[in-house]
């Protein structure tokens, strides 16, 4: 079964008063793995999201999961939404198995989950205490229990990494990870270019509403020109760059990154380099990085 | 189904487990407990000899030839003796005697002068005291023209009054009346606010994104509604219990009849009270939710509900005042009117005034605006809920509604 699921929008179209939230965008989401969702802030990511969980409803176009049109009854997804929220004054337990048994669990199953879940998640001794009495970061970790205590198919992830400390979002990682591998589909927008290069295979790329690219993210990067050169050596070469009128990025000691229009360029600063006899310890000649491609394509 | 009962069960646990519940409700509890043995308690505080006057009576003229010894009062402690008014007055500065009555004869007129220390609300003129002594006087008068028993009989005949009413019982119901119906506002009014506030504050939190993903809107606003009702009906049940449990211990029989006539307290009238208490908390819960779901901040959440209040004060004042008068049509169209007959039909039941075809009409407008505005308040509901920002206008709210 799991090898025949798919979400598909086509054409998906959203207004609110007098904006275009969305306009026309489409893609495709296969086989298991994660797709990144890019944008600015009001990019209509958010937008996308809700309409693809039925939350709202679109103005045109479709959205099918299993060649189904999405309905929330229909579809067992799990959603972590951007804003964050929790009961405050109710103990975690208590709100997990609420969520849980909306979500369909019996209570012994849920129990079971939450147990589990919370060992992994190492919020555990949490479980019995108000929610306001939680850290941020552990709060962030129950509401992404609610996501996923169900075992979905579908998971939408908004920025799950937001405000996570580096142990924290190792943990949610590797979870992440687990959950791919058990063949999960899920849909993760973040503003951490890293994060989506390190989890996501296909890629789309909002800008107020448009779509600006979309696509396979190795396919999208490789379509671009090399753009920069990393170069290590043992003594400053700034006369060499000044004489080829490259531009320095970036440099610290006596590592440049230093922009570059062609491959061509980059030889023959090496070349240079080499003529004078300076020893060079690392030379890597780079694509564009996809923090690149963004500010590219949805910068001024 | 099952998500309303989730909801529901998890919205009653949330709720009961509040501090400021438990703590109102404890408050509520004792203010009627206390009420009721307020008259249990004064008299522990003040034994008989302080509570009945101590009054000091002189007849220094012999006027009354002794016969003063016949005045005999529970609510007075008297002593009897001549004494001249120098000596009372320092007899009452001493406070040995809480007042007095001097009786002297000033050419045909027999004056009574009552003394005190100080005139204040506990010490004005003992007027059946003075009744009394009006009255042995004169007996005492007539004894001397040496009357017949007959005769006696035939000039001072013994007036025996009584007071009827030809409306039936409604006037010893009226206080129970009046009460009832300001408990059944207060727990419709503040059930139903709890709605509007619960769904603000799920608002607020965020978790509404989690929650509207788990469940449809339809679900968490009934769920929610029967939630909040169903404590209330058992908080209402807890006052209104107590109360009656409270009266019946501590009340004497006489009193309680006086108030309450309890041939009309049936087990029809208490299922008809609380399917109204269900129905009226019903319309304004779901007319909250609708409000409730229009803002995004608690400072909003009063100017937002103010209209629903409006209407309620509206409703209960239409009903508790035409109740003074319940044979009018005024009092009649309260009945009928869904946002006034949950406060005044039961009272109509109570007093006989309606008849089950009346009650029947009633219920059935009742039910039939409920749906209404549960259709309204579950669609605005949808589409305002992850509305966030400022608050909505009547024009954004009225476009929510025509939006598909």
């Amino acid at each position: 079964m799991s090898d025949k699921m798919s979400l598909v929008l086509e054409n998906v179209s959203k207004s609110f008063v007098n904006k275009k939230a969305v306009d026309k965008i489409s893609f495709k989401l296969d086989k298991p793995g994660v797709f990144g969702l890019l944008g600015t802030n009001g990019a209509g990511k958010t937008t996308t999201i809700r309409m693809i969980l039925g939350i709202i409803k679109k103005d045109s176009g479709t959205i099918t999961w299993n060649n189904e049109e999405v309905f929330r009854e229909k579809v067992n997804f799990g959603y972590l939404p951007e804003e964050r929220g929790i009961y405050p004054k109710i103990k975690v337990y208590n709100q997990l198995l609420y969520f849980a048994k909306l979500k369909g669990m019996s209570k012994e199953n849920a129990i079971e989950e939450i147990n589990f879940w919370a060992n992994k998640l190492k919020v555990s001794e949490y479980l019995n205490m108000n929610a306001e009495k939680l850290s941020k970061g552990n709060q962030q970790k129950i509401q992404f229990m609610t996501a996923i205590i169900h075992d979905p198919e579908l998971i939408v992830l908004d920025e799950p990494f937001s405000g996570l400390d580096p142990v924290n979002t190792e943990i949610i990682k590797n979870i992440i990870i687990d959950l791919v591998k058990k063949g999960k589909y899920i849909i993760m927008s973040a503003h951490q270019m890293a994060t989506i290069e390190e989890f996501c295979t296909d890629i789309l790329i909002l800008n107020r509403g448009k779509t600006m690219i979309q696509g396979n993210l190795k396919e999208i990067k490789d379509s671009y020109p090399v753009n920069r050169v990393v170069i290590h050596v043992n003594e400053k070469i700034n006369d060499i760059i000044d004489e080829l009128k490259l531009k320095i990025e970036n440099h610290k000691e006596n590592e440049y990154v230093i922009k570059i229009n062609n491959e061509d360029e980059a030889h023959k600063l090496l070349d240079k380099v080499m003529k004078k006899k300076i020893k060079v310890n690392k030379f890597e000649i780079m694509k564009p990085t996809l923090n690149d491609i963004f500010i590219e394509k949805v910068g001024e | 189904m099952r998500d309303i009962f989730t909801i529901m069960q998890f919205t009653m646990k949330d709720m009961i487990q509040r501090k400021s519940f438990i703590i109102s409700t404890i408050i509520i509890l004792l203010f009627i407990i206390i009420g009721f043995n307020v008259p249990k308690i004064i008299s522990s505080f003040s034994d008989d000899e302080t509570f009945s006057q101590k009054l000091l009576i002189t007849d220094n003229d012999n006027l009354f030839e002794g016969s003063l010894e016949l005045l005999n009062n529970d609510n007075y402690n008297l002593t009897i003796e001549n004494k001249n008014i120098d000596e009372v007055k320092e007899e009452i500065d001493k406070e040995n005697y809480d007042g007095a009555l001097v009786i002297t004869k000033d050419d045909s007129i027999i004056n009574i002068n009552y003394i005190v220390k100080e005139m204040s609300l506990f010490y004005e003129p003992p007027e059946d005291l003075i009744n009394n002594i009006n009255a042995i006087y004169i007996s005492k008068e007539i004894n001397k023209l040496g009357l017949t028993d007959e005769e006696l009989q035939h000039i001072m005949p013994t007036f025996n009054f009584t007071a009827e009413s030809i409306s039936e019982d409604v006037n010893g119901n009226v206080f129970v009346m009046m009460i009832m119906s300001c408990v059944l506002f207060y727990a419709i009014y503040f059930c139903a606010y709890q709605v509007s506030s619960s769904i603000t504050t799920e608002k607020t939190s965020k978790i509404i994104e989690t929650l509207v993903t788990s469940t449809s809107p339809k679900n968490i606003v009934l769920g929610k509604t029967f939630g909040i009702g169903l404590v209330g009906l058992g908080q209402l049940i807890l006052i209104v219990g107590t109360a009656l449990i409270c009266a019946n211990i501590c009340l004497s029989k006489e009193l309680l009849n006086q108030v309450l006539d309890l041939s009309n307290i049936t087990v029809t009238l208490g299922i008809i009270t609380i399917i109204y208490f269900v129905l009226g908390y019903l319309v304004y819960a779901l007319i909250y939710a609708l409000t409730g779901s229009t803002v995004s901040k608690p400072e909003d959440i009063q100017s937002a509900n103010g209209p629903v209040a409006i209407i309620c004060i509206i409703g209960f004042y239409l009903s508790y005042f035409t109740m003074m008068n319940p044979n009018s049509e005024l009092n009649v169209f309260a009945s009928m009117l869904p946002i006034s007959s949950p406060f005044c039909m039961p009272f109509r039941v109570m007093m006989g005034l309606s008849k089950p075809m009346d009650v029947i009409i009633s219920l059935i407008i009742l039910i039939i605006t409920i749906f209404v505005i549960a259709k309204i308040a579950i669609k605005i509901y949808s589409n305002a809920i992850l509305n966030y920002g400022t608050k909505l206008s009547i024009k954004d709210i009225i476009k929510m509604y025509k939006t598909k």
